[in-house]
């Protein structure tokens, strides 16, 4: 493998942090697999085809006494001695691990040794995982992950003294039903909070809603941001995959690409986009296959009208 | 019509309810399965009927202002979703009814 190039005076901070941070526990496979040294090559390679593994820790009674890998199984191959104890071929002196090592350590392992994968042992020396460039490539792409959208979450407009600005950003998952619409309830609950009037909280959160579903169901997953101004609200939706082919016609009451899936969960008449334009003030909707889309919907808060003397008659409204 | 009496008309079986809600004038109610629908109407703090048994329902429900949600066909909503009916404020209940059954009922005692 290529050493890793991964130096304090490179790396971005939070990408260190990470490394220290997370320790060889957090990142290791766990459901270890292990052989015995009396077992024979024959058997070690019928368990690597079986768990699909190159590298196996040779164990008894919680002791590890060596690591057996491919590369050992081609040896016996090549010379015929599949019936050979597994002890014959392993490499008793396994450069291990400790549970409790910060990941940065392990990655330095990675460039000193030239081994893919190190035993994790226990305080007690009692082997209980293996850490693999796999299992630290999952493991750190998730974390980044979740630091990604936690920093986007974040990121709240400095505004000036009067802090009248809010600001949010909601990653929406594809597919994820469980979690479509709760961002929309936490913008309805922002808009009652800052006191907007019930009518006008209705729209955006139709808007918003619509717009969610629309990133749960139809995209590869996006971001929904919302944001309140004094004088207008915004709700924007991005997404960078698959694209709308067609605006015009995905903006025509009943259109739909909805898959049955889709329908049986109440969705899918075609009517979101057009209901999200209704609602709106201002609409935008660009989009292109393979690139994204991204909806905007726009709408402007009545100015503050001074309250008009209680002597004043005011107009019965229908429907108010 | 108070609420009370609405969910009495489709002799619903209440799984959630604020207090404050029964005695709520309800003087709409929207009747589909289809959300974007229910998204379309313009009625002021409906009682919404459907059949579908799901979360989006509720959240649906919230948007529109709704004050309860009914589930018919005899559908039972699991805990997850009396705990976001308390969550989100929405009185939820159930009908063995059917939905087109439920609705001429809520459409009778509404005199409708
Ligand atoms: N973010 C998106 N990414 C890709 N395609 C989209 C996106 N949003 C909408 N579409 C496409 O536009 C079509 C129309 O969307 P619209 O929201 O109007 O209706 P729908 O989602 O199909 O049904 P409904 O909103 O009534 O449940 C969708 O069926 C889909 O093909
Ligand atoms: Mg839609």
């Amino acid at each position: 493998m290529e050493p890793l190039q991964l130096t304090a005076e490179q790396s971005p901070l939070l990408f260190l942090e990470l490394l220290y941070k997370l320790r060889v526990r957090d990142v290791m496979a766990k459901d270890l697999v292990t052989i015995a040294r009396s077992a024979t090559m024959r058997d070690l390679k019928r368990l690597m085809q079986e768990r699909k593994v190159s590298g196996v820790p040779v164990v008894e009674n919680k002791r590890l006494y060596g690591i057996v890998s491919i590369e050992d199984l081609i040896q016996a191959l090549e010379k015929n001695r599949m019936d050979a104890p597994v002890s014959e071929f392993m490499a008793p002196n396994a450069v291990t691990v400790e549970e409790n090592m910060p990941l940065s350590i392990v990655m330095s392992y990675f460039n000193k040794y030239d081994y893919r994968r190190f035993p994790v042992l226990n305080a007690s020396n009692e082997p209980v995982g293996i850490i693999t460039a796999r299992s630290i490539n999952s493991r750190l792409l998730m974390e980044l992950f979740r630091e990604l959208a936690r920093i986007e979450n974040q990121y709240v407009l400095p505004v000036d003294d009067n802090a009248t600005c809010y600001f949010k950003t909601y990653r929406i998952q594809k597919a994820d039903f469980d979690n479509a619409g709760k961002a929309s309830t936490e913008i309805k609950n922002v808009l009652r909070d800052r006191g907007i009037a019930a009518k006008t909280i209705r729209r955006v959160a139709i808007a918003a809603y619509e717009l969610e579903i629309n990133l749960a169901v139809h995209s590869d997953g996006g971001t929904l941001t919302f944001r309140a101004d004094e004088d207008e609200i915004q709700i924007v939706s991005k997404d960078q995959g698959p694209g709308i082919a067609d605006v015009s016609l995905a903006m025509k009451e009943g259109w739909t690409t909805a898959n049955e899936w889709v329908k049986a969960m109440g969705f899918g008449a075609g009517m979101g986009l057009p209901n999200a334009k209704r609602v709106a003030d201002e609409f935008h909707i660009a989009s292109a296959l393979g690139v994204g889309t991204n909806v905007t919907a726009r709408f402007i808060l009545p100015k503050a009208v001074p309250t008009p003397p209680a002597s004043l008659p005011t107009a019965a409204v229908p429907g108010a | 019509m108070k609420l009370s009496e609405l969910l009495q008309a489709v002799e619903a079986e209440v799984l959630w309810s604020d207090p404050a809600h029964d005695a709520t004038d309800v003087a709409n109610v929207i009747s589909s399965d289809l959300m974007s629908d229910v998204l379309m109407m313009d009625a002021e703090q409906p009682l919404l009927l459907s059949s579908l048994v799901s979360d989006q329902s509720l959240r649906t429900a919230n948007v529109v202002g709704a004050v309860a949600l009914v589930v018919a066909n005899g559908k039972i909503p699991p805990p997850n979703m009396v705990e976001l009916a308390q969550e989100l404020g929405i009185t939820l209940a159930r009908t063995e009814m059917a939905k087109f059954e439920a609705s001429v009922a809520l459409g009778k005692a509404l005199g409708r």
